[in-house]
């Protein structure tokens, strides 16, 4: 059987900002193809920046960010991934519908085949009645549902969901899990960061625990549990941390 | 993946824009340069004497055309740009499969796009008003196509760079303004005593102007060459610098 290429392997990684903010550093991480994988850690841990590094979206100070074994830089491994940023940031000028439609085009897809996988977009993230509205004029939730819409567009086979559930209302979280669950059933790498620990104790088949930047302990939950001799991946959190 | 088709989304994307606030990015202007041609050209160039052996109305029109399309071009490529760092949706355009000149290619569509608009809406409106013709469209068209190039590079500059919206119009009032009318948009410099007659040919507007004026009416005050020359001159730096923060991430990237 060939091997195949992690979805994500960090070598080193190391990033200080400007501001001589030292966020992560030589961080190591592989991501294997087809994994459910939680990055959790506080506040400031380091999880966006490592993010950011992954998406092209810092200018990393050292160390390498391979996507399926592509330097993350390359244009391939960029098709390759889909993310969901902390924050939302949607085009303020453009549509429901367009927001997805430019994204697939800055993504590579043509016009027709764009439009077609917006709608089916629009209607997983239930967001039929806004097609034509503009960002500006949804409510939060709504946001966010775009946000993830977006992130899914383009069929990446690396999906980042950094903090997706924040603001999101009960019957979109459940609805986000069982179809994240479907991407992930049908092979899309999955990597995602959350401060609601049960959400990551029920769906991530491993997890990093991360905080001042640098990694702590990685394991499947069953494994951080015993190795913690803890009940609850909220026990090894709070452990680990105070460790 | 070339990125290719990345590129014709965001220069759609940017088109888009000026489109949708076609009042603003198209019209405004274009009421505020026919006001000037209409108030300096026809009420006063009754009793300002010939420029050149051009009537005053014929002799401002190129360039109250040229200021209206390079600051059109400042405009809409340090505003799109600043929206979109501030909002933080740049980053779907950086995380993106396109190459970093591509990226400066599409976001400079937008100012193109409606610098152009501008000016033939100008023109269409300039023409039957004062009679003014082209004489050699070749040059007007380089010309013109070396102002924008200038102007939107500076303009995505002052977009990446900006902390507030205030400090892009600073740029403006500070210095686009005060070098275009120091630039002969509203008399030959000829006319004037020394030592500001000298001290205008420091002035780079003042060479654009000049090469817009030749396409229009075939004469100017310096040679064409010298104006096209020095016009690219600027233009191409100015490209670059634009470049180099879209290629290296300063600035764009944390
Ligand atoms: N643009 C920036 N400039 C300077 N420092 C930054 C910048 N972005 C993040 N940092 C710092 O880097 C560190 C890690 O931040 P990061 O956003 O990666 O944390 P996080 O784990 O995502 O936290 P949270 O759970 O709050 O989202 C923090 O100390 C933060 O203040
Ligand atoms: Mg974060």
């Amino acid at each position: 059987m060939p091997l195949s290429p992690p979805a994500l392997e960090l070598r080193g990684l190391t990033k200080r900002y400007d501001d001589g903010t030292s966020a992560v550093e030589s961080f190591d991480l592989t991501v294997h193809d087809g994994a459910f994988f939680g990055l959790l850690g506080p506040n400031g841990a380091g999880k966006t920046t490592v993010i950011s590094a992954v998406c092209n979206l810092i200018r990393v100070t050292a160390g390498e960010v391979l996507v399926f074994g592509r330097p993350a830089a390359s244009l391939e491994a960029r098709g390759w991934v889909g993310l969901a940023e902390q924050d939302i940031n949607l085009d303020r000028f453009l549509t429901v519908e367009e927001t997805l439609v430019y994204h697939g085009g800055y993504f590579g897809m043509g016009r027709d085949e764009a439009v077609v996988r917006a709608g089916e977009m629009i209607d997983i993230f239930d967001l039929r009645a806004k097609t034509r509205v503009r960002t500006p004029k949804l409510s939060g939730g709504m946001r966010r549902r775009l946000l993830l819409a977006r992130a899914l567009m383009h069929r990446p086979r690396l999906v980042i969901l950094d903090e997706p559930t924040a603001g999101v209302d009960f019957e979109l979280r459940g609805e986000l899990w069982r179809y994240i669950e479907r991407l992930h059933d049908a092979g899309t790498t999955i990597l995602l960061t959350t401060h609601y620990l049960e959400e990551a104790e029920e769906l991530c088949e491993e997890i990093a625990l991360i905080r001042g930047g640098r990694l702590i302990a990685r394991d499947t939950a069953d494994g951080l549990r015993e190795s913690y001799d803890a009940d609850t991946l909220a026990d090894v959190y709070v452990k680990a941390m105070a460790a | 993946m070339s990125g290719a088709q990345g590129l014709r989304w965001l220069a759609r994307r940017e088109t888009l824009r000026v489109t949708r606030l076609w009042t603003q990015t198209v019209l405004a202007p274009v009421v505020a340069s026919m006001l000037f041609i209409l108030v300096f050209g026809l009420s006063l160039g009754s009793r300002i004497r010939e420029i050149g052996g051009l009537p005053y109305e014929v002799f401002i029109v190129p360039g109250l055309i040229t200021m209206a399309m390079v600051q059109a071009a400042y405009n809409n490529n340090s505003s799109t740009i600043f929206q979109a760092r501030n909002d933080r949706y740049i980053n779907d355009v950086l995380s993106a499969p396109m190459h970093p000149w591509q990226v400066n290619l599409g976001y400079n569509v937008g100012g193109l796009v409606r610098s152009l608009a501008i000016g033939l809406a100008l023109l269409a409106l300039a023409v039957p008003l004062t009679g003014v013709g082209v004489e050699k469209p070749l040059v007007l068209a380089v010309a013109v196509l070396l102002g924008l190039v200038l102007f939107g590079a500076l303009g995505t500059v002052a977009g990446i760079f900006a902390n507030t919206f205030d400090n892009i119009t600073f740029v403006v009032n500070i210095v686009i303004l005060p070098l275009a009318f120091l630039g002969g948009v509203f008399y030959s410099v000829e006319m004037l005593p020394s030592p500001w007659e000298e001290l205008s040919h420091f002035n780079p507007v003042f060479y654009l102007v000049n090469a817009v004026r030749h396409g229009f009416f075939g004469t100017s005050d310096v040679s064409v060459w010298l104006s096209l020359g020095v016009t690219a001159a600027l233009a191409l730096p100015a490209y670059a610098w634009s470049q180099y923060l879209f290629t290296s991430g300063r600035r764009l990237k944390a």
